[in-house]
């Protein structure tokens, strides 16, 4: 059953700014995070770090935009949200680890 | 000709004109301050000039007026020493220390410096935490307002950098949209169609915003940099990579992996090292940092500013024990990097300061335009829905800010220089000035039966108070045209005369009534709320 046929119009208005706020931006925040975790470090040993920081508002915008312009709301949640898990999942499994290592 | 489904095209429409609409006027005021702090630097020299000129450079024999100062501080102060320049060539010399207050949170103190940068004879001393020494500047204090009012709109962090940072967002997405919505762009940036001897208002928003898209993109994107990079990132990423310990990753972008040694040392001579910098980067000192003066392990990093036809700063390292050259010192890190130059390129890409006036005055130029964009694409969407009570509301609305807030930006200097001498700091006179002119402004705005007439008034109101800003700066005792022009105050000059010629264009825009009318959205029919 399409998005389309399961909710009214203001619902789906409703979803779709929920996709495109909140969620957008909390994927592009774990997005940013979870840079670095995969980004290479660089000469320096900042890129990582640095580098997810620069491009976090093109990070924000890019989302924004397609969570605004893909036709299939259902798909739209399962790119963003899906991206999301991802990142966090990646940031967990790191941060349970460094737990790990310390103690 | 980019071709996205009809579907699409009205979601991208929505989002172009809500994008611009929900935080449309807090936008145009980021931008009109930002306009106008591209010349931060110049309106300061301006409103705050010595009588000699300066040529914005340490001179020689700075060396032995710092060691004289030194010894007037208290010694724990001597931890960290900043030197930087300010309004009307004038240098500071901060001498600083981290501690911790009453309640364990981490504060700086120090004691700060202001001299003549011709004798090195200190103009004004400054004690007390490094908030309150900020507080007691007021020499920047016209430029800061503008600043601040752009980079926070004077709300407490991180509030503000929060808000102007969602504004650029805001603005990213309303030129991405832009792009895609303007399918024939290229065609469009050439099309002025004419009714009446005049351009269409649409026409005007339209070319004008696609000529200033990449530039509209570019100022959203580093401008979101600026706000979000502390108020978001670093405690993002500390929280990733440091435990959330945001001291330790600070430490680990800007640490400079020097092994540290108190043992007592006499520095080396600041002026031979400042002349060696000068030599290695080609370029005037900009600011300098000491650390741990009089110990074995004292350095000194040196930022040039970017050489004329360059875009980067550089900055050098030296041992202040030895006053050996150590190396090139990246701004994150201790090695050249991929990030550090992304970092760095983001502020000659927003402020335009890379090639000295003729950067500023193209950036200038370009902001306006974005500022004008901002404006009509507001005064077309309210136009449009003219028939709805809330929208009329709206409509107003942008007049009161569109037109009002030049108008209070204007005025707000005035309180600068008739009363900058006594009682209270010159940002907060200059503050209830504005918040008075703006209140003034709103009351005037919800009884005003006729909008078009509100805008002229307000035109020429703004005429009145940019020509005028060269006045009161006589008046309150500033230095006179003839003798600017014998001390080589060109800076000076050039402002003044760009405030006389912008205030006589206000009020040539205000006194043009048929052309202006017709040929911006402003001119819509009598508002009856």
């Amino acid at each position: 059953m399409s998005v389309t046929a399961a909710f009214p119009s203001r619902a789906r208005a409703w979803l779709r700014g929920l996709l495109a706020g909140p969620l957008a931006l909390l994927t592009a925040l774990l997005t940013m995070m979870g840079g670095a975790l995969w980004l290479p470090e660089g000469a320096a040993g900042l890129d990582h770090l640095v580098v997810p920081v620069v491009f976090f508002p093109m990070l924000w915008a890019g989302w924004f935009l397609y969570a605004c312009l893909d036709p299939r709301l259902l798909r739209g949640f399962a790119v963003v949200g899906g991206a999301a898990l991802l990142q966090l999942g990646l940031i967990l499994v790191h941060l349970m680890a460094a737990k790990g290592a310390v103690t | 000709m980019i071709k996205l489904p009809k579907q699409q095209t009205q979601s991208l429409l929505a989002v172009h004109g809500w994008s611009g609409v929900l935080l449309g006027l807090l936008l145009y005021a980021v931008i009109c301050t930002g306009v106008a702090a591209v010349f931060a630097k110049e309106i300061s020299d301006w409103s705050s000039p010595l009588s000699r000129p300066s040529g914005q450079e340490l001179p020689t024999g700075f060396d032995a007026a710092y060691r004289d100062l030194a010894r007037q501080v208290d010694p724990l102060f001597l931890h960290e020493v900043f030197l930087f320049p300010t309004a009307g060539g004038r240098w500071n010399v901060l001498f600083h220390v981290d501690e911790k207050d009453a309640k364990g949170q981490p504060v700086e103190r120090g004691t700060e410096f202001e001299l003549d940068p011709k004798t090195l004879k200190p103009l004004a001393r400054r004690d007390g935490l490094l908030d309150e020494i900020a507080d007691q500047r007021r020499s920047n204090a016209v430029a800061d307002f503008l600043v601040d009012l752009h980079v926070r709109l004077h709300l407490p962090n991180p509030w503000g950098l929060l808000l102007t940072g969602t504004l650029g967002l805001m603005m990213m997405v309303a030129a991405v949209s832009g792009l895609f919505l303007h399918r024939h762009l290229f065609k469009e940036i050439f099309t002025l169609r004419r009714r009446g001897g005049l351009l269409t208002a649409r026409d005007v928003h339209v070319v004008a915003g696609a000529w200033n898209l990449p530039f509209a993109f570019l100022l959203a994107f580093t401008g979101s940099f600026f706000s979000f990079a502390t108020t978001i990132g670093v405690p993002a990423m500390a929280m990733v990579a440091f435990n959330g310990d945001i001291e330790a990753a600070t430490a680990a972008l800007t640490a400079k992996k020097l092994p540290e040694d108190p043992s007592p040392v006499t520095p080396a001579n600041l002026d031979a090292l400042f002349a060696d910098a000068r030599q290695r980067g080609g370029a005037r000192v900009g600011f300098v940092s000491l650390e741990h003066w009089g110990r074995a392990d004292a350095r000194a990093t040196v930022q040039l500013e970017a050489r004329e036809g360059g875009l980067l700063n550089t900055a050098y390292l030296y041992s202040l024990a030895s006053g050996e050259f150590i190396r090139e010192q990246p701004f994150l890190g201790h090695v050249p990097s991929t990030g550090n130059s992304l970092v760095l390129l983001m502020s000659p890409l927003h402020f335009g300061n890379f090639a000295g006036v003729v950067s500023k005055s193209v950036w200038f130029a370009l902001g306006f335009a974005g500022a004008y964009v901002t404006l009509t694409g507001m005064l077309l969407w309210t136009r449009r829905r003219q028939e709805q009570r809330s929208w009329r509301i709206m409509d107003r609305a942008v007049h009161l800010v569109g037109y009002g807030l030049p108008l209070a930006l204007a005025v707000a200097p005035y309180a600068y220089f008739l009363l900058r001498d006594r009682g209270p700091h010159p940002a907060d006179t200059q503050g209830v000035l504005f918040l008075a002119v703006a209140a003034t402004l709103i009351v005037c705005a919800a009884v005003a039966d006729d909008l078009t007439r509100y805008r002229r008034r307000l035109l020429a109101a703004t005429g009145v108070a940019l020509a005028g800003l060269p006045l009161a700066r006589l008046a309150s005792g500033g230095i006179g045209w003839s003798a600017a022009w014998q001390q080589g105050l060109a800076s000076l000059l050039a402002v003044e005369l760009a405030l006389f010629v912008a205030g006589a264009l206000y009020l040539r825009l205000a006194l043009r009534r048929s052309a202006t009318d017709e040929a911006t959205p402003a001119a819509g029919p009598a508002m009856q709320a």
